[in-house]
């Protein structure tokens, strides 16, 4: 039923005059892929390092509120620019990015990762002050920060994967495959 | 009195010798005889060294290996921009700039030994294509150039005097030439993809 429904999402936005224009404008969809993966170094770069503080990797005489606050900025504005390229690269390839395995687990974890950053923030706010000057954060907020280290490779590799057709809805009949990247045609003719 | 003089600049001496060396090699034609004997070697390293072979043989793998490729961009980039940022006076305004350049600069030797450890692998996957490809010459120049710049040239000229020292036009320089310079290796890395 939701990938029926995530199909018939994506056929509709594939439909639009923009979403074609977006693809078929060699330079666009270039410009628009080389921006979201530029940003990486802006949005993922700076939570790495502020998780590497958490860890103790980086400049661990500088208190690691002032790191978390000072690249707090930089680190949204990196985010945002990721998801207005991310999302717009989805729809000017809607049907295929939709039936990606890849696209749907990276997804997953980056759902992940932000229940795990607002996790992270609760935590970073309750503990604020008893050890900001340690060189290494208290082990929930270690923790915090290995998970997201984790989450976030995760996401970028699985990111990486999405061009490559290993498991794609054509050269795939195992049925768990196929539901899982929702590949609805395949499924009914088998 | 000479001797001493040169050893005092002996870094800023050997890039710039490094540079005029460049120079000469464009200039006197030497680029243009060396190249096609590198066909053959960029040949080899894509179908016969064994990184080629694995590059080229098991897609997955060169994936995951082009991933860790962009994470090392990313906190490369990472520690770039919060030392750049600082330097330009953009972002830690209430930490000392000499206690980021410090912080921050293991963090980016291990970033940029990883992306070229990984990038040597990505190249030999594709060799016989980028050797063709002019944007990856240029990345190589640039990521040469940014890396002596890096620890030759900006890291020693920032830890060897108090930052209040330094003209603040000087520390923007560093700060843009940086940025730009790293910029320019990321964007120049992505447009081979696209070539």
């Amino acid at each position: 039923m939701i990938n029926e429904l995530l199909l018939q999402f994506g056929q509709w936005m594939e439909a639009q005059q923009y979403s074609q224009m977006l693809v078929s404008g060699y330079f666009s969809y270039s410009w628009l892929e080389a921006t979201h993966v530029l940003t990486l170094m802006v949005s993922i770069g700076s939570l790495f390092i502020i998780d590497f503080r958490m860890l103790g990797w980086v400049m661990p005489n500088v208190p690691a509120s002032t790191i978390a606050a000072r690249l707090h900025k930089p680190m949204i504005i990196g985010f945002v620019i990721m998801f207005i390229t991310g999302a717009l690269l989805v729809y000017a390839k809607p049907v295929e990015t939709i039936q990606s395995l890849w696209f749907r687990m990276k997804m997953i974890l980056l759902l992940l990762a932000f229940i795990n950053a607002w996790v992270f923030n609760g935590r970073l706010k309750a503990a604020e002050g008893n050890w900001d000057n340690d060189p290494v954060a208290p082990r929930p907020l270690k923790t915090g920060a290995i998970i997201s280290l984790v989450l976030w490779c995760g996401v970028v590799t699985l990111g990486r994967y999405i061009p490559y057709d290993w498991v794609d809805c054509t050269n795939t009949t195992n049925t768990t495959i196929l539901w899982a990247a929702g590949c609805v045609d395949q499924l009914n003719a088998l | 009195m000479l001797g001493s003089i040169l050893s005092q600049y002996a870094r800023t001496l050997s890039v710039a010798a490094a540079f005029l060396l460049i120079v000469l090699v464009e200039a006197l034609g030497i680029r243009e005889a060396i190249y096609p004997g590198l066909e053959a070697f960029f040949n080899w390293m894509n179908q016969s060294s064994w990184l080629g072979v694995i590059g080229t043989t098991y897609g997955s793998v060169y994936a995951t290996v082009e991933a860790v490729h962009l994470l090392s961009m990313a906190v490369l980039g990472g520690t770039v921009l919060a030392t750049d940022l600082r330097l330009l006076g953009v972002v830690f305004k209430d930490v000392p700039s000499e206690t980021i350049v410090t912080g921050t600069h293991k963090c980016f030797k291990w970033a940029l030994l990883m992306a070229i450890l990984t990038g040597i692998f990505c190249a030999a996957g594709v060799a016989n294509k980028v050797y063709f490809m002019e944007v990856f010459w240029i990345k190589m120049l640039v990521l040469l150039v940014g890396s002596c710049f890096m620890l030759f040239i900006k890291q020693p000229f920032l830890t060897s005097r108090p930052h209040a020292e330094i003209a603040p036009w000087m520390m923007r320089l560093l700060a843009i030439t940086s940025m730009l310079t790293w910029f320019t290796v990321a964007a120049t890395g992505r447009w081979i993809g696209f070539s």
